[in-house]
């Protein structure tokens, strides 16, 4: 599953990385996907272009479902087969025409992409209704560069960094508002230490939710539900009690997990690419522990977390549903408005 | 240069192996459990031990800066009390110290040390022409099955009684019951004629003070007490990053290390400053009473003194061998040591990049990590794995 190197002594990276790496500095996004096709979800919105605040995905809830299919092709693919070999040098060709092979071996397995791409919409509107002035601008949401970072590619990102921070500045944003924890990171964190990152404030869907929770309407649930903190919002950004004090401001009940908070258990997401039986196991075992506090829901926000978990379910029935918190909240506006 | 490709390969299947393996799932399941319940009673038991360890987070960051003078003035101290200490800079250093030594054809007993793990001590002694065995349990375990540690302080951790009884069985040529304290007691009668026939007993240290030169040991078993008392020669094979200025500086750190090992107080505490003596006639001091009449400290680097004097990497010295991480790793959690080499999990590929076959060696550990952050959370010295490992997937990629 290594790349293949020219020079015996040149350590050979693993391919789907490579793929990765090409695809956020060719196409702004792992899976060269545009933004033509990411910003779909904003169409009803009739969101301004310009403002105050950016509403920033970065593509990445959609890019989850292409990713997760690409993992599952990689799965049934010996990767250091002739054919996959093949496939690689096919996606150099295609590549040049502006298509990737990968793309379409993702899009033909592609699922939940409608859940996926309409929780940007449903974070979007939930944002107007608290009376945020957001605007969204399709050429400022070019993805953040977080797997350029989780794997590595650190020369890569310094420059692929620099064409984010411009198409940020040219919005004259004053606020940037992410909907990823991991988009998060890198702007609060990551940014500031590797670009010239303009005096923008940075906050995370929920700080903004937080801010101006006693203007959501409740949310009709019957039981307690659990929150799954992730990983990156626990721990590298300490956004933690926000989400028990919007959970109190629409009168839902929660339950907490064994390990929460700043002991919270990983999703498994993170090394899905490589390891994807090691992380699904992972996942499983933290939907076991979301289950065993006998709440019937959890309640996540973050994509990989999202997803990551989603393909825990599988291995062992579990009676628990997952619901990004975006979804879990829009329920609130349910009825009153049209999805 | 290896091939990375199949290395990869191989490492994913016997991950993928190891996660499946019931008797892995089993015994980390209850180890995690009775881990967590033990850290937790120890710290309601002796609250102290939190703010201890941020004192001793501040002791070993002194300790790693000035670890030139640390060794110097530890040699110095371990002469005085009429031992010999030496350095070493890597395996071949510490295998040719230990010939000169030991020689050949002698029978060693040996107490676990990572560090013995790393420069495969047990191989390097026995090519000599030594018979060396392994005195803790675990160890034990797996000399007779010929496997590596799975974890750094239960290192037969996957390894269920039933199959224990069957390589004993096999071993000492007698029927021994899956029953532990069968088990326990059937070593127990093997080593005992071990440890009073042995010529040499080698151990590792947990911690050892340079000002006075005494080396600190921590351990339940008391297989360490035998093989560092009994034979008449001792010899402490340590690393440079142990050395902390002072005594009371020691005995902090080792409070710190065994509380988050999860107990409450270890069985024994070792403390060695030098050879037995005695001066019970006319005053005379004679060396080789009852314990060993020669005592060796060789002070290891292997890569260390690099990892230390890194700014991005000091932390990763600092680390108490607690093994309280690997508990909460996730991925530890399934795999037990398939993740890892001779140092395991998140903070085992730091060290693996440094001390045991580099970044190469280490990348699948290092692209293993889930950059999760709840080892930090755990770490009583708050080492920042996730960092780190970022840091060196960056040289992965950039090498």
């Amino acid at each position: 599953m290594l790349k293949g190197s020219d020079s015996m002594n040149k350590p050979r990276i693993p391919a789907v990385f490579e793929i990765i790496r090409e695809n956020i500095i060719k196409h702004n996004n792992p899976l060269s996907l545009k933004t033509k096709e990411t910003s779909v979800w904003v169409k009803d919105l009739s969101l301004p272009t310009e403002g105050d605040i950016l509403f920033y995905t970065g593509g990445e809830y959609q890019l989850l479902p292409y990713m997760d299919s690409l993992v599952k092709t990689m799965e049934f693919v010996d990767t250091s087969s002739t054919a996959f070999s093949a496939l690689m040098k096919t996606r150099k060709l295609v590549n040049k025409l502006g298509i990737s092979s990968e793309k379409i071996y993702a899009s033909l397995l592609a699922k939940d992409k409608e859940r996926y791409f309409s929780i940007n919409y449903k974070a979007a509107y939930i944002l107007k209704k608290l009376g945020y002035s957001i605007f969204y601008n399709k050429d400022a949401d070019l993805y953040s560069g977080a797997l350029l970072f989780e794997l590595g590619f650190w020369n890569d990102l310094k420059e692929y960094a620099v064409k984010v921070v411009e198409s940020i500045k040219r919005t004259g944003a004053k606020r940037i508002v992410c909907l990823s924890p991991h988009a998060g990171e890198m702007f609060k964190i990551v940014y500031p230490k590797i670009t010239d990152f303009p005096e923008i404030e940075v906050k995370t869907f929920i700080e903004l939710v937080w801010e101006k929770r006693d203007l959501l309407p409740p949310v009709q649930f019957e039981y307690p539900v659990v929150i799954h903190d992730s990983c990156r919002m626990a721990r590298e950004l300490g956004i933690i009690e926000e989400y028990r004090d919007i959970l109190d401001a629409v009168g839902i009940k929660y339950v907490e997990a064994y390990r929460n908070k700043k002991w919270t258990t990983c999703c498994g997401g993170p090394n899905k690419m490589l390891f994807a039986e090691i992380s699904k196991i992972v996942a499983s075992r933290r939907v076991a522990e979301l289950e065993e506090t006998g709440a019937k829901k959890a309640l996540i926000s973050c994509p990989y977390c999202l997803s990551a978990l989603e393909n825990g379910l599988g291995n062992n029935n579990a009676s628990i549903e997952l619901e990004d918190i975006v979804e879990f909240l829009f329920r609130g506006y349910e009825g009153a408005c049209k999805i | 240069m290896q091939d990375l490709e199949k290395e990869l390969n191989k490492y994913i299947t016997e991950l993928n192996k190891a996660s499946k393996d019931s008797n892995i799932n089993n015994a980390m399941t209850r180890a995690v459990k009775s881990y967590r319940n033990n850290v937790e009673n120890a710290m309601e038991k002796y609250p102290h031990t939190v703010e201890l360890a941020n004192e001793v987070r501040k002791i070993k960051e002194y300790s790693v800066k000035n670890y030139k003078q640390l060794l110097e003035k530890a040699i110095e101290a371990i002469e005085s009390n009429k031992g010999k200490g030496y350095y070493a800079k890597d395996r071949e250093e510490v295998l040719n110290i230990l010939k000169q030594i030991i020689g050949t054809g002698k029978v060693i007993v040996k107490g676990k040390s990572m560090l013995g793990e790393e420069l495969q001590l047990r191989h390097g002694l026995e090519e000599m022409g030594n018979e060396v065995w392994e005195t803790d349990l675990g160890e034990f375990i797996l000399q007779l099955k010929n496997e590596k540690p799975m974890h750094i302080l239960s290192p037969a951790i996957h390894v269920p009684r039933e199959q224990v009884a069957e390589i004993f069985s096999g071993f000492f040529k007698k029927d021994i019951p899956p029953d532990i304290a069968a088990e326990v007691g059937a070593v127990r009668e093997f080593l005992r004629e071990k440890y009073f026939n042995a010529d040499v007993g080698i151990s590792g240290a947990n911690v050892v003070a340079a000002d006075t030169g005494q080396v600190v040991i921590i351990e339940n078993e008391g297989n360490v007490r035998l093989c560092t008392g009994a034979p008449p020669v001792h010899i402490v094979v340590v690393g440079i990053e142990k050395l902390v200025p002072t005594f009371l500086d020691a005995m902090k750190v080792a409070e710190v290390t065994w509380r988050f090992a999860n107990y409450t107080a270890p069985s024994y505490l070792n403390v060695i400053s030098g050879p037995s003596k005695t001066g019970d006639i006319e005053k005379v001091t004679t060396y080789g009473a009852h314990g060993p009449k020669e005592f060796h400290v060789i002070f290891v680097d292997n890569g260390r003194s690099k990892m230390m004097e890194n700014p991005d990497f000091s932390q990763a010295s600092h680390c108490l061998r607690c093994g309280g991480c690997m508990y909460e790793c996730p991925v530890f959690q399934v795999t037990a040591g398939y993740y890892g080499k001779t140092y395991l999990s998140g903070i085992g590929s730091i060290w693996t990049s440094f001390v045991d076959g580099g970044v190469e060696t280490a990348a699948p550990m290092l692209y293993t990590c889930l950059r999760c952050g709840r080892c930090v959370e755990r770490c009583p010295m708050g080492i920042d794995v996730p960092t780190m490992v970022g840091i060196l997937r960056n040289q992965v990629i950039s090498e």
